[in-house]
């Protein structure tokens, strides 16, 4: 129970550090901000960065969402079938390989500038890794497991829901947390590009106007989603952990 | 009507044969066998002369490409858990399931009531002598353990006829030779009739009533040996001059220089 308390000292400590190196003129406001800029944009601007949080978790959720459940149903419905597999996973990582920033001015032309082109966006860039890793993931379990399962009468649906998925799980939870990343990326990304709301475009909008605190706030707010992110997936793996280490422990 | 028979496993010209780059592949050439009620049956041969394919075949895992299996005097083309048990070389436990799950598992597959269930799961776990491990993860087990839950999972829907391909291939000297005696014992009890396949020439003698030797390039049957061993059998047996003969003879036979 010691780890919480030292982990504010340090934070403390190193808040304290930066706004002493700040007020003696060390470290230069404009590139690196100070913790009372933050603090003084935060009193200033604080509802408007409040809103666009609302916008931007909005966004991603949707978009995570998508990524989710569509990259993992869509790789349960290829990795079940061999030939499938073999002919789409490969599409699959040609299309992670391409920068898809390149489509996003297409996808702003069809769906406007609001928030569904950066819920598209953040989508289509985490449901291909999802996809992937489910297929692959599928695709190279053991087969004598799917035998098995038919000699004790499994139907093929049942040996896909019970057998397969269920040892494929390492990799697909593997697979969501690329997804989820690229996910946030994504949509801060496309916030920060065009858009009209979102943190990510006060992020952008406040640095253009050299008002660092103003940056510096957003970052912390996208950092918190991040942390939120990372944590849920963490909760995940950490149940699932077990079956994952079986996995391989009894091969 | 289907006509009786007192054969659990008929094969008749059963063949196996696929394309390769250099031709047809016969992995099996007119094998037929019988297997009668009650009786535990060796197959042995050498690598690749289609052993582990024949007894696929027999379990409805695989398709002959000619002649037919009639189990029970009816024809399988696919599994039938209710009639074939199947016990495979490693014991494919799932790893997130506890042994008792495991052995329900063909059961849950098929929505029978959880408590029902439960109660045949833990009946052979009894059997196979798991009882104090029904609540163990498969990592948690030896591997002569886990191969007794893969067996009392192969036996849980009461099957007349259990496969078994190479079981103990996996297991150490010792665990394989306590696991000989459980195996008679698990067999005793529950009746059913036995295919086992192995490499085992010593395992083959000491466990069947009969043998079936075959050879490879194409994979047939080129003998059927009765093992004169009384029951039940003893671990002193493995010493005892018919086992060495009859291996010897075996081993003879599958030595040979094959064409």
């Amino acid at each position: 129970m010691t780890r919480w308390p030292r982990r504010i000292v340090v934070t403390l400590v190193v808040v304290a550090l930066w706004e002493l190196l700040f007020r003696v003129g060390v470290l230069s406001p404009v590139i690196f901000g100070a913790p009372s800029l933050i603090w003084s944009a935060a009193l200033k601007d604080g509802g408007t960065f409040l809103t666009a949080f609302r916008v931007t978790a909005g966004e991603m959720l949707i978009a995570l969402a998508v990524a989710w459940v569509g990259g993992v149903a869509f790789g349960v419905l290829i990795g079940a079938a061999p030939l499938r597999s073999l002919i789409v996973a490969p599409i699959l990582s040609g299309v992670i390989a391409l920068p898809l920033i390149v489509l996003y001015p297409v996808l702003v032309a069809w769906l406007g500038i609001g928030t569904p082109s950066k819920i598209a966006y953040g989508a289509a860039a985490g449901f291909f890794p999802v996809a992937l890793a489910t297929v692959l993931g599928i695709r190279t379990i053991d087969a004598r497991y799917a035998e098995m399962a038919r000699a004790i009468g499994a139907t093929p649906l049942q040996i896909v829901t019970q057998v397969k998925v269920r040892l494929a799980l390492p990799a697909i939870v593997s697979g969501l947390r690329v997804g989820t990343s690229l996910v946030i990326i994504s949509v801060i990304q496309s916030e920060m590009l065009s858009a009209t709301e979102g943190v990510g475009f006060w992020i952008s909008y406040h640095r253009a106007l050299f008002n660092t605190g103003h940056v510096y706030l957003g970052i912390i707010l996208v950092l918190v989603l991040a942390v939120v992110a990372n944590a849920v997936l963490t909760a995940l793996e950490r149940r699932l952990g077990g079956a994952r280490v079986l996995a391989q422990a009894v091969g | 009507m289907s006509v009786q028979t007192p054969d659990v496993v008929v094969a008749r010209d059963v063949g196996m044969s696929y394309p390769t780059a250099s031709g047809r592949f016969m992995a099996l050439d007119r094998v037929s066998l019988t297997v009668g009620d009650g009786k535990f049956v060796s197959i042995v041969g050498p690598s690749g002369c289609g052993k582990s394919t024949l007894l696929q075949i027999i379990g409805g895992l695989a398709a002959a490409t000619s002649g037919e299996i009639l189990i029970d005097g009816v024809r399988i083309a696919a599994p039938h858990p209710d009639k074939i048990g199947i016990v495979f070389q490693e014991p494919l436990l799932l790893p997130w399931k506890s042994a008792l799950e495991n052995v329900e598992f063909p059961l849950a597959l098929r929505g029978e009531p959880r408590e029902a269930r439960t109660a045949r799961a833990r009946d052979l776990l009894a059997l196979v002598g798991l009882t104090d491990f029904a609540d163990s993860l498969p990592y948690q087990l030896s591997g002569g353990m886990r191969q007794r839950v893969a067996i009392a999972r192969g036996l849980v829907r009461k099957p007349r006829l259990l496969l078994m391909d190479e079981p103990f291939a996996a297991l150490d000297e010792q665990t394989r030779t306590r696991m000989w005696g459980e195996l008679l014992q698990i067999r005793a009890a529950s009746r059913a009739t036995i295919v086992f396949v192995t490499h085992s020439l010593v395992e083959a003698v000491y466990l069947a009533d009969e043998i079936f030797v075959m050879a490879a390039r194409p994979g047939r049957i080129i003998e059927r040996i009765a093992v004169n061993l009384p029951r039940p059998r003893t671990i002193d047996m493995l010493g005892a001059p018919v086992l060495g003969a009859l291996r010897n003879r075996i081993w003879n036979l599958i030595a040979e220089p094959q064409s």
